[in-house]
């Protein structure tokens, strides 16, 4: 172990040779996520009326299912198409713990993330020896079964719909105005964001992308493929239960099996193409973009199929790789044109600034 | 155009969009505004939609209500929870109407009883039928269409005393089918005390009922009675031919059957299934005459089916509580005007149009003040295929507390 005073030293040179030391990088690093928390705390107060904040707390579920998606399928590349059973299974336990055994929202919530979290692992074991389309298949089969599962059982409602599922509490209070909600719902969105940058930036998320790229290469360089397959499932998992107990008890208060369908799934896909596979931030705008013109288009229902699939047909013309990708290009674009302004600067020598202040 | 110069128009095209869609509408002041959620895109559901928003229009061209012109929000809620719900939250709080019509599906209009209830915004319900709706106790809503728990006992009394009281149920998992053979088993077990000789349900998405019909056919019943939406009604009847129940075991169906498609899919195995419904097309009565021939001459359809009647009792309903409000229709008066459409609402009484029956709501916010309609018609098919015809076996009258708990 190094000792204090040669690592203090270290510290001293690398802030000598220009660089920032390790501890001011990451306060300049969570500075723009203490501001992006500023602006969500006053967005509400913002928005014009309760049915935005209604839309606000969609897009933030949604958020949290579409970052979820991606770390599976995104990051570790496994292609499934069950996640929103996972999100179903939260709400439905969590609505079962609050209606049926008292047990209050702010515990409900992380038993029922939890729970989510362990059947995850168990969709996750089919991905060891499934790969592609089989894989989605199988998880098709899940989301389905859950699905009818549900539908036919009546100590949950059944097809007729689990009603009056209780709203949180707090000081003594029931969270019913979609605002107030909002307040929950938000702050778990953001750390469900920041976890998943977490996630992309550790040992667990270059694994991950070994094994989106090469699961057989993956293994060679040391990668415990079905470890990390395991993982990236239980982790997504923890996303959709979390997301589906704040869609649970948010008001209404009603959960209905054909909320859950393959066309819910399609879409919550949509989400995480169109903001680009493997782009924490793309998932989050695919979230948003798709929630809004979701809403924005309930007006031209006989059109909205129609629209819908302009909308993919546009991406996947103009935005092959999403928003996220456009993102990507952008920055690769201005980091280029950085860099040889830089050497143009460079090769011009020390008294090209002169000239041009001169000029 | 190249294609950088496509992606930034595409982008600022899409967040010019978002941005102008989340700007709050201006509110006209002295309009009624009303709410329509419809299960929209199915056959005849977007007919049915825009015949009831043409009925309220209508009313503009005629001067308006005491002066005072409507405007009609129309949605689809595609019989999804979370779309019904996203509708009701965008006409209370974005609209800020009035009053809301719907839902078609009773999983759909269950939320909005509560969204209602608790934003305070009168509700009525055109189509659904789950018993459990208006045993919810809210004050905000009414229903025109006629309970399950009314329709179970026209099948249960009509086949119990003339075909037998051996019944098997096969049923898929929708809220109307439950209810219907909840409430069915229910009427045959406290009347009769007689428990099913079959029951099994299936998916709303099955194709394949052979298996459950061939085990039925082997029990000998006196009654099939068959639960589901449009296609299940008719795949059941079908495959019941083809697996051999003979046509003396009486088929009964959910309300649903009642919809159009079911006999131009089912063909010649719809005769002789039997349904209860709040309407027929082959009533004699002048009203139900002029209104099959506005449907047909308007809306293309031959035999407009109880889901269109419903949908036009409700709007002329409306109509006349609209009528009868005293409304100030100012900003500041939102929920005043609201409290008086309900109370309104509530005033209607031995309303006699389409209905089966005379429709009367009162001030109480129980199921027998807020189902409207309590009678049911016993109808049968004669003739299936395209040019399907049918004929009026009975029409029973209900008490408002039939088949609710007793206290």
């Amino acid at each position: 172990m190094k000792d204090t005073a040669t690592q203090a030293d270290e510290l001293a040179a690398g802030t000598e040779r220009g660089r920032p030391a390790p501890a001011v990088r990451l306060s300049r690093r969570q500075v723009p996520w203490a501001i992006g928390f500023l602006a969500l705390v006053a967005l509400p107060w913002a928005t014009p009326n309760a049915y935005h904040h209604f839309i606000l707390n969609l897009i933030l579920i949604n958020v949290i299912l579409a970052v979820g998606l991606n770390i599976v399928k995104g990051f570790a590349g496994q292609v499934t198409v069950g996640h929103i059973a996972l999100a179903a299974i939260g709400a439905y336990t969590s609505a079962v713990l609050a209606a049926k055994f008292g047990v209050p929202f702010w515990l409900a919530l992380p038993v029922a993330t939890l729970l989510t979290g362990l059947v995850g692992a168990l969709v996750g074991v089919p991905s060891f020896r499934l790969e592609g389309a089989y894989l989605a298949l199988a998880t098709l089969g899940l989301a389905e079964s859950v699905r009818i599962a549900i539908g036919v059982t009546d100590y949950i409602g059944a097809a007729v719909g689990f009603s009056d599922i209780p709203p949180p509490e707090a000081f003594g209070r029931a969270i019913v105005d979609h605002r107030a909600y909002y307040y929950i719902i938000m702050p778990l969105a953001l750390v469900s964001i920041y976890f998943s940058f977490c996630i992309l930036r550790s040992d667990i998320g270059r694994s991950f992308k070994a094994l989106r790229e090469d699961s057989l290469a993956a293994a060679a360089c040391g990668v415990n493929v079905r470890k990390y397959k395991l993982l990236a499932f239980v982790i997504s998992a923890l996303y959709a239960g979390c997301a589906g107990s704040l869609q649970a008890h948010m008001a209404p208060g009603f959960l209905h099996p054909n909320s859950y369908t393959i066309t819910e799934m399609v879409t919550l896909l949509l989400m995480v193409v169109l903001g680009g596979l493997g782009h924490i931030w793309g998932g989050v705008v695919g979230a948003v973009v798709v929630t809004v013109i979701y809403d924005l288009t309930r007006d031209y229902y006989q059109y909205q199929m129609a629209i819908f699939g302009s909308v993919i047909v546009l991406t996947v013309l103009y935005m092959p790789r999403g928003i996220g990708g456009v993102i990507d290009d952008y920055l690769s674009r201005r980091r280029f044109v950085a860099a040889r302004q830089a050497k143009a600067k460079a090769d011009a020598g020390p008294g090209a600034d002169a000239n041009s202040d001169a000029s | 155009m190249g294609l950088p110069a496509a992606r930034t128009s595409f982008a600022v095209a899409t967040a010019a969009f978002l941005t102008l869609g989340l700007a709050a509408p201006v509110q006209a002041q002295g309009t009624i505004r009303i709410g329509v959620t419809l299960r929209m895109l199915v056959e005849n559901g977007f007919k049915y939609g825009q015949m009831t928003k043409d009925e309220l229009d209508a009313v503009n061209a005629a001067g308006g209500i005491n002066g005072n012109k409507l405007e009609v929000i129309l949605l689809d809620d595609e019989c999804k929870p979370d779309k019904g719900v996203a509708n009701a939250n965008r006409f209370i709080h974005q609209n800020k109407v009035h009053l809301i019509i719907g839902s078609t599906c009773s999983s759909v209009s269950l939320p909005l009883v509560d969204i209602s209830a608790k934003e305070q915004v009168p509700q009525i319900i055109p189509h659904s039928t789950n018993t459990s709706i208006t045993q919810k106790g809210s004050a905000w809503v009414f229903r025109t269409s006629v309970a399950e728990r009314f329709y179970a006992a026209v099948h249960a009394k009509y086949l119990a005393e003339n075909a037998g009281k051996k019944v098997a149920y096969l049923f898929t998992n929708d809220g109307a089918a439950i209810s219907f053979v909840r409430d069915y088993k229910g009427y045959m077990k406290t009347t009769y005390d007689v428990e099913p000789l079959y029951e099994a349900q299936m998916q709303e998405t099955d194709l394949d009922f052979r298996p459950h019909l061939l085990k039925i056919k082997s029990l000998n019943p006196d009654v099939l009675a068959i639960g589901g939406q449009i296609d299940a009604i008719a795949r059941i009847a079908q495959q019941s031919y083809e697996v051999g129940i003979p046509s003396k075991v009486r088929r009964v169906s959910a309300s649903a059957a009642s919809n159009a498609p079911v006999p131009e899919l089912a063909g010649d195995a719809v005769k002789g299934l039997i349904f209860a419904a709040a309407f027929s097309c082959t009533d004699e009565r002048d009203v139900a005459k002029n209104f099959v021939k506005m449907v047909q001459d308007k809306y293309k359809v031959r035999c407009p089916d109880h889901d269109f009647s419903q949908a036009y009792e409700t709007a002329q309903i409306v109509k006349l509580a609209l009528s009868r409000a005293k409304l100030k229709l100012t900003d500041a008066s939102l929920a005043e005007d609201r409290a008086a459409i309900r109370d309104a609402l509530a005033t209607v009484k031995d309303y006699k149009g389409l209905a089966s029956g005379p429709i009367n709501f009162c001030a109480d916010p129980t199921p027998q003040c807020r189902d409207g309609n309590r009678t049911g018609i016993l109808v049968e098919y004669t003739k299936g295929g395209k040019d399907y015809q049918m004929r009026v076996l009975a029409r029973v009258g209900f008490e408002p507390d039939f088949g609710l708990p007793k206290k």
